[in-house]
């Protein structure tokens, strides 16, 4: 029996195969083939002989690809790494795979620098500065990556060293909370900064924004399991050396870890950045694994709550912990988001994210209402107004992306709005971490 | 009469940023109004068309953005932009020097051999 939607379909997977063709384009292709078919059986034709003929005319689907490969320069790279006999890619990948080694190199020994004015590397003063020790050379290795534009890379590299002077002309006193604050902070503002190194001209764009969303949550996947790794090697050289009763701590801590540490991260940019396909197939997955995981958990979590009153939120640490879990689960939420296709129906795990944003929203509004409850208690302080501010912000992105959720559901509006609303709110984040890092020390006097 | 790869390939910027210009317009469309413009002489393939479609947006000649056709299904059209129209003003005056040049060749040769009629 002929099946005119299911030979349609894997006439597009055969499209697909290829893998020269973005989805875009072969649903493109797709609207093509049903146009023609449509005309056809208007004309009189069954619907068999109608695919047929348009199939022909459409033509032998590696000859579109091989057509459509000239000019899909993202497409490219992948018969470059196919056939590594053409020289520019082969001479590309050589020369960033130096880069990384250098950069790895440089970073490492740009974080033992302060040790030698006597900050101690536990130090708060340490802490503060860790950004400035791998995220300018990130900034920088994306800078000969792409491209960029002049202008660009003086404004990032103008951000850098302004907020680098600035933070440390800061004084600080005890008990420190606005400089824990900041270097808490810090960081967060300057990855957006390198976001914009790695975007280039379309960092104001949402399609490229997206995009940066989806480089983040890969690269902490793949950071996170390579730092496993270097943990795993870590404690076996600390375990060899010890049945020789030669004590290679120190040599560990003041050495392997920071330069290991910065070769992660150097090594994980690079992975996300060319390595896509690998990637592409595998961090989707993990986000599809763990975010119902995510959700029972917290379903299971609340429950509990209600059944046996206890609040959580008694000790003050909770609070953060629960902060950080609300900004992973968000994280997990925007990255199953990213790796999306804009253009697939609606499936099981947008019901399934849809979910997660509703139980965080519950988790938040708890956790806003304790954070109320202290402030009203024991008066205002830097970490609880900050907390306070973060929670908002949480409040209003999840809401609003509930609330489109739900609009998206209904048919009300197309999935990209979803996309260029989380978009644009990656600027009040940005705000916000600012605002933290550079006015509440004063604020709050340097306390 | 087939007309040769070449010039196919050749005119295809012109043409396409020539119907734009008139309207929006989508790839299914874009073949269909070429192959009635000229005649049923000249008749693309797909697989020449999007990819100049392609290079053409890239060079932001022209823009895309997807839009539902009677049938629901989401449709890519395209349209015209500023460049673009620039760009077809270009191409029309190389495609006049080209046809006043053959022209007047076969004009001349005209009053010379009177070989021709035209």
């Amino acid at each position: 029996m002929f099946d005119l939607e299911r030979d349609i379909g894997s006439w597009c997977d055969h499209l697909r195969l290829s893998g020269k063709l973005d989805e875009v384009d072969v649903i493109e292709l797709e609207n093509h083939l049903r146009e023609q078919i449509d005309e056809l059986i208007e004309n009189g034709l069954s619907e068999d002989e109608a695919f047929l003929i348009s199939v022909k005319r459409l033509g032998n689907v590696n000859m579109i690809s091989e057509e459509y490969s000239k000019v899909n320069t993202n497409a490219l790279w992948k018969q470059l790494l196919v056939d590594p006999v053409v020289t520019g890619a082969k001479k590309q990948n050589r020369r960033d795979i130096f880069l990384v080694v250098l950069f790895s190199m440089v970073a490492g020994t740009v974080a033992k620098i302060p040790t030698l004015f006597g900050i101690e590397m536990g130090s708060y003063v340490y802490f503060k500065n860790i950004s400035f020790y791998i995220l300018p050379l990130i900034a920088l290795f994306f800078v000969i990556r792409h491209d960029l534009n002049k202008k660009l890379i003086w404004y990032v590299t103008g951000f850098f060293v302004l907020t680098g002077v600035i933070i440390n002309l800061y004084p600080s006193y005890s008990p420190n909370h606005t400089e824990i604050l900041t270097a808490i902070h810090l960081p967060m503002m300057l990855w957006l900064v390198t976001g914009v190194a790695y975007l280039g001209d379309k960092w104001r764009n949402n399609k490229g924004r997206m995009n940066f969303i989806r480089f983040t949550g890969e690269s902490v996947i793949y950071g996170s399991l390579i730092m496993l790794g270097l943990i795993v090697l870590m404690m076996f050289i600390m375990m060899i050396f010890e049945s020789i009763s030669i004590d290679v701590e120190s040599f560990v801590e003041n050495y392997f870890f920071i330069y290991g540490g910065c070769a992660a991260a150097m090594i994980t940019v690079y992975l996300v950045e060319t390595k896509k396909s690998v990637v592409e197939n595998f961090a989707p997955v993990l986000a599809k694994i763990f975010s119902p995981l995510f959700l029972i958990t917290m379903v299971i979590f609340l429950m509990v709550i209600v059944i046996t009153g206890n609040s959580p939120f008694v000790e003050r640490n909770f609070l953060i912990g629960f902060d950080l879990m609300l900004v992973l689960v968000l994280g997990m939420v925007l990255y199953t988001i990213s790796a999306r296709n804009m253009y697939d129906k609606i499936n099981i795990f947008d019901y399934l994210n849809a979910a997660l944003i509703f139980i965080a929203i519950i988790v938040d509004s708890v956790a806003l209402s304790a954070i109320l409850f202290r402030l009203s208690e024991y008066g205002i302080s830097p970490n609880k107004l900050a907390a306070l501010g973060e929670n908002i912000l949480l409040l209003v992105n999840l809401a609003a992306l509930l609330w489109l959720y739900v609009r998206y559901f209904m048919s009300k509006i197309e999935f990209e709005k979803i996309e260029v609303w989380q978009t644009h709110y990656l600027t009040v984040y940005a705000a916000w971490m600012a605002i933290v890092v550079f006015v509440f020390p004063i604020i709050f006097r340097f306390n | 009469m087939d007309i040769s790869k070449d010039l196919i390939a050749a005119s295809a910027t012109p043409l396409i940023l020539a119907i734009l210009k008139k309207q929006d317009s989508y790839g299914y469309d874009i073949i269909k109004k070429i192959k009635k413009a000229s005649n049923n002489e000249i008749i693309w393939t797909e697989g020449m068309l999007y990819p100049v479609l392609h290079r053409l947006e890239k060079n932001d000649f022209i823009e895309s953005y997807w839009e539902k056709s009677e049938a629901g299904r989401r449709r890519k059209y395209y349209s015209l932009k500023e460049r673009g129209l620039l760009e077809l003003e270009k191409h029309i005056k190389q495609w006049e020097i080209v046809y006043s040049t053959l022209s007047a060749e076969i004009y001349n040769n005209d009053e010379k051999r009177g070989e021709y009629n035209v």
